[in-house]
């Protein structure tokens, strides 16, 4: 009997290839999409689940004490660990990772060119970090790896770029100090490359004692806020009776630091807000996405996890309801083999058995198929989505086989199982005479069915739309600067005073309009420190601040709306400050239209409240963007490069930019050869250097290159939802057209057109997706409303997107439908009405 | 006795009126005979042919079939009642499109749950027996509609029924393929199987026993 039903499913495969085709390639795409979210999803949300004490393990973090003291901050200053170790023994371990920016190094004594290396992850870590988290040791242990100062443990696939194949252990490495000397380190130990699904990532762990000299200065210990802090607490603890114990430390501990770095009582640098701490579960800190200053690895974007589950399950959904809707309006052709089959002494299981199994048979293949697309299509993804994923840990994963087995079992027996006990219990005589197809119910359920599936697909075509519209409003849009033809050459720092030399060479290319020194270049403009308007009675506030000289504001061509740029002509320049729009104002010194009654130029800024440091005003630009164009324009202090009054934060990575002058430069060859030029310069120089570099404009977009990941995958998976929708749609019309068929017959008969006939037949199908139309508008608007609201420039919610998105879904539905259409107005009305 | 129908009326009911089917209809079958049964359009005789092969119940009345009362009968007795003992021809054949001659022949066997070998050995002898050894692996789309009707006729005999139903078998026949039909039909009422046939041909009556007409589902 088995053999039989395989044969007829079979058979009927082959002869309604249209069917077969169309039912399975809906279930493949929906299900290739789902494995591939689902795996994106999975590897998501299972970050940092390797390590032994995991369940264990918090990050402390505090208030965000530069800016938004609300806000949770993920960098601590070193002694937070101090004080945990000292006043909460519910620690097991405390430890700490810092960073210290990227480092220049090489094989010890190796000064060929090709062997120097920057090393953007490289961190300092404590003793015990590897004794807190379980990283996997190829070579070496956790009581020595980090012991001694001046060791350093690397990775698998760092120790292969120094050492190839041998054994680094004991072997050493030199680290490029700013004055151009070399630091030498001892390899004590090899970890295995951190895997992926960690949120600390690191090439090089350097100790931390090795700097155990500047971790004794109490000056700045809770202010150098570069440090990760993380905790092992014992069994059994209370953390919240923990987080609350831990609170009266910053008031106890941090004193020391505000009096004599800020010469502020704590009360007074706190100013009524609460310097708090925080204990974040190490699993949760992958997608906590809040805490801003989270330096030592990826973070993820809850959003995105969220969106794409909810898109994952839409699809699938979609595309289940799809297989349900073309199953059963397919069944009703079986309607006579059931029939006949009853007649011939069929009971009623065995025909539900044979539907159910038929239904599960298809599911099966649209699965395999799905996820051999998934997997060839894995590859592609990653590079969309920036992502490694990867299927072979899956597919030997038994809760992922059981799953996917209950997908098809349970898919198969509900789509299967609406035909067959509808089918099934028809007296076998109404089957044959035919009376089934033109009773057949459920015709309100399968338009619902296909009203939920383009409400999906058109709420999707309007968010999509929308992403697209935000991220071009956000790179079109005016930033106060000129962002293109502005190359950026980086570890100027490393070339010392011949820093001068490269650009006096630089300025002599007449390919080149301006050349510009800075620490720091839109969009990565971030430090920043704590200014007042000069006076004891104002209050200090949290100030962006950037190191450069008057050429690079010439490069940049901000516009200046009072005063005037630094002049290297003028010595006390040095100490002079040119502030944005924003910060005058942030400052009380009033909007641009006070100036002419009440000039900021002239009036002084200050770190403390001595005379001592009083910065004067020399100049006021017009806001432009210094960061993403995500935030909103925030005050801005303008250094000179050799202002020695402000402290100069972390290894000063200093930058030459240089402005290419468009009508030299017009093609990507000359521009190959000038970048070449320039590297040829700088290795003359100094060939230790590293020479990298960068466009201004390629940065700028590169602030938005998770959003243009999320928008393309966005855009695809859109795509995709609409053309399942469509797959389900074309079925239902091909079904409708075989039912209407004596209905149209008779009305062509009567003399209708085929015009009216068309126009009648795919109204029908019109009408539902403009139904959906109306569905998916405000759905979509509070979707849209919602992302929007991550951006501070925000791109209007234009009534005209929602237009065109709806016409777009009328036309592919008309399109879809057309050929059913064509179809049924052209028949012959002698055949369908001989059928009776 | 084989069978025998006593007052069998079936109604529907349109606007609040009933509408007879059939009314008060008996008749007694036994072994061995061909009967026909004709009349118009709307009659009601395939309604009949349906009663008496169990595809459709009554209203009202008695149907007794090999001393067993029907109508008192739960819808799984009555199904192996009629699989076991009743055979259908229809007018249009009604062979699964999907399947070949042999494997037509081979269904309701399948439904009967006989061995592999002994359904091999019966659709064989079917098929010698009706001449169409060479067709066993044709679809019927292949076929003309004499040789599907044979086929239809094949498998209603292959499980060995004691009667056989058929509704208009000729109908979609041209004469000398119907004819053929008939001839078949006598030989199989020759060898002891019992035929109700429902025609319109007053030639086809001919081939039968009994003739039972019909007008507005009353016996005339």
């Amino acid at each position: 009997m088995i053999r039989n039903y395989f044969k007829i499913i079979w058979r009927s495969i082959i002869r309604e290839k249209q069917f077969t085709f169309l039912n399975i390639l809906g279930l493949t795409i929906g299900i290739t999409s789902c494995f591939i979210i689902g795996l994106y999803v999975f590897d998501e949300t299972t970050y940092d689940t390797f390590h032994e004490k995991g369940e264990r393990i918090y990050r402390i973090n505090q208030s965000h004490i530069w800016g938004d003291w609300n806000d949770q901050y993920a960098a601590t200053g070193p002694n937070v660990a101090v004080a945990l170790k000292s006043d909460a023994p519910e620690f097991e371990k405390v430890t700490r990772i810092l960073s210290v920016g990227a480092q220049t190094m090489r094989r010890k004594n190796d000064a060929k060119e090709a062997n120097i290396f920057k090393e953007e992850k490289s961190f300092l870590a404590e003793e015990n970090f590897l004794d807190v988290f379980s990283f996997e040791f190829v070579n070496g242990n956790v009581q020595t790896a980090l012991k001694e100062p001046m060791s350093m443990v690397i990775t698998e696939k760092t120790a292969v770029r120094y050492f190839g194949n041998e054994d680094p252990i004991g072997k050493q490495l030199e680290v490029r100090e700013t004055d151009g000397s070399w630091n030498t380190f001892t390899v004590t130990a090899v970890l295995a490359n951190v895997p992926n699904n960690s949120h600390l990532q690191f090439d090089i762990l350097i100790s931390l004692n090795t700097i155990k000299e500047r971790l004794q200065n109490d000056n700045w210990l809770w202010a150098w806020t570069g440090f990760s802090t993380y905790g092992v607490v014992k069994e059994g603890t209370n953390i919240e009776a923990l987080t609350n114990k831990i609170q009266l430390i910053p008031p106890k501990w941090a004193s020391l630091t505000t009096e004599r770095l800020f010469n502020q009582p704590y009360d007074e640098f706190t100013d009524g807000k609460e310097w708090k701490l925080y204990l974040q579960p190490l699993k949760e800190i992958y997608l906590s996405d809040s805490p801003g200053s989270h330096l030592f690895g990826p973070t993820g974007k809850p959003q995105f996890v969220k969106l794409f589950t909810a898109i994952g399950i839409l699809i699938l959904f979609l595309c289940s309801i799809n297989f349900m809707n073309l199953s059963t309006a397919r069944s009703s052709k079986r309607a006579k083999e059931v029939g006949i089959r009853k007649v011939l002494g069929s009971e009623r299981r065995s025909l539900i058995k044979q539907f159910v199994l038929e239904s599960t048979i298809f599911v099966a293949a649209g699965t395999l198929l799905g996820l051999l697309l998934a997997q060839l299509s894995l590859s592609g993804f990653n590079v969309i989505a920036d992502k490694q994923l990867s299927f072979m840990q899956l597919l030997v994963n038994p809760i992922f086989i059981g799953v996917v087995i209950l997908f098809i079992l349970l898919l198969g027996i509900i789509a299967g199982s609406y035909p067959a006990f509808y089918l099934s219990a028809f007296r076998p005589i109404e089957t044959l005479k035919g009376k089934v197809t033109s009773v057949f119910k459920g015709k309100n359920l399968r338009n619902g069915l296909v009203v939920f599936q383009f409400t999906i697909s058109i709420a999707l075509i309007i968010c999509a739309f929308f992403v697209q519209k935000q991220l071009a409003y956000t790179s079109s849009m005016d930033l106060g600067l000129v962002k293109n033809n502005v190359l950026q050459i980086h570890n100027i720092e490393q070339l010392g005073n011949k820093a001068e030399t490269l650009k006096a060479k630089l300025e002599a290319n007449a390919s080149f309009t301006h050349i510009g020194r800075s620490y720091g270049i839109p969009p990565n403009v971030w430090s920043g420190d704590k200014y007042r308007a000069f006076g004891p009675e104002n209050p200090a506030l949290h100030f962006t601040d950037v190191r450069t000289e008057g050429d690079f504001l010439d490069v940049l061509g901000v516009e200046f709306i009072a005063g005037r740029n630094f002049d290297p002509e003028r010595i006390p320049d040095k100490y002079g400050v040119v502030l944005n729009e924003e910060a005058v104002k942030v400052l009380g010194w009033g909007e641009k239209e006070n100036y002419a009654q009440d000039s900021p130029i002239g009036k002084y800024v200050a770190m403390t409240t001595e005379s001592a440091d009083k910065m004067e005003v020399l100049g006021v630009v017009k806001d432009f963007n210094f960061s993403s164009t995500k935030e909103k324009i925030g005050p801005l202090i303008i250094l000179h490069q050799d202002n020695d009054w402000v402290w100069n934060y972390g290894r000063g990575r200093t930058f030459l930019a240089a402005r290419i002058d468009p009508n030299i430069i017009n093609n990507s060859g000359d521009l190959q050869e000038l970048i070449e030029e320039v590297q040829e310069e700088m290795s003359q120089m100094d060939p230790s250097v590293l020479f990298e570099y960068s466009f201004m404009d390629q940065e700028f977009e590169e602030t938005f290159r998770s959003e243009q990941r999320m928008a393309t995958v966005l855009n695809i998976f859109t795509l995709l939802a609409l053309i399942i929708a469509c797959l389900g749609l074309f079925g239902l019309a091909a079904f409708s057209a075989e039912q209407r068929t004596k209905e149209l017959g008779i009305r062509k008969v009567l003399g209708a057109k085929f015009s009216e006939l068309a126009m009648l037949f795919s109204s029908e199908f019109t009408k539902l997706v403009l139904i959906s139309v109306l569905l998916a508008s405000p759905i979509a608007y509070l979707l849209v409303d919602e992302w929007l609201t991550d951006f501070a420039y925000r791109t209007p919610i234009d009534i005209w997107v929602f237009g065109v998105a709806s016409l777009l879904a009328v036309v592919v539905t008309i399109i879809t439908v057309s050929f059913q259409t064509i179809k049924v107005s052209r028949t012959n009305p002698i055949d369908s009405l001989r059928t009776e | 006795m084989l069978l025998q129908l006593n007052n069998i009326s079936k109604w529907i009911q349109s606007g609040g009126q009933k509408v007879f089917l059939l009314k008060d209809i008996d008749l007694w079958v036994h072994e061995g005979d061909f009967i026909s049964i004709m009349g118009p359009s709307g009659s009601g005789k395939t309604t009949l042919l349906n009663v008496i092969g169990m595809l459709d119940d009554f209203n009202q009345g008695e149907y007794t079939f090999l001393d067993q009362s029907v109508h008192t009968l739960k819808e799984k007795h009555r199904s192996n009642l009629y699989k076991q003992y009743i055979g259908f021809v229809f007018q249009s054949y009604h062979l699964i499109d999907e399947l070949t001659v042999k494997e037509n022949l081979e269904m309701p066997l399948l439904y009967k749950k006989h061995g592999g070998s002994e359904r091999k050995a019966l659709v064989a002898d079917m098929l010698d027996r009706f001449n169409i050894v060479g067709k066993k692996d044709l679809f019927p789309s292949q076929l003309s509609g004499g040789q599907q009707q044979l086929v239809g006729i094949a498998r209603a005999l292959i499980a060995n029924p004691k009667l056989i139903l058929a509704d208009e078998p000729t109908g979609n026949l041209n004469s000398k393929q119907g004819e053929e039909i008939m001839e078949i039909f006598k030989e199989l009422n020759n060898e002891g199987v019992t035929i109700i046939q429902v025609t319109h041909s007053e030639k086809n009556t001919s081939y039968g026993s009994r003739i039972i007409n019909l007008l507005d589902g009353e016996v005339v």
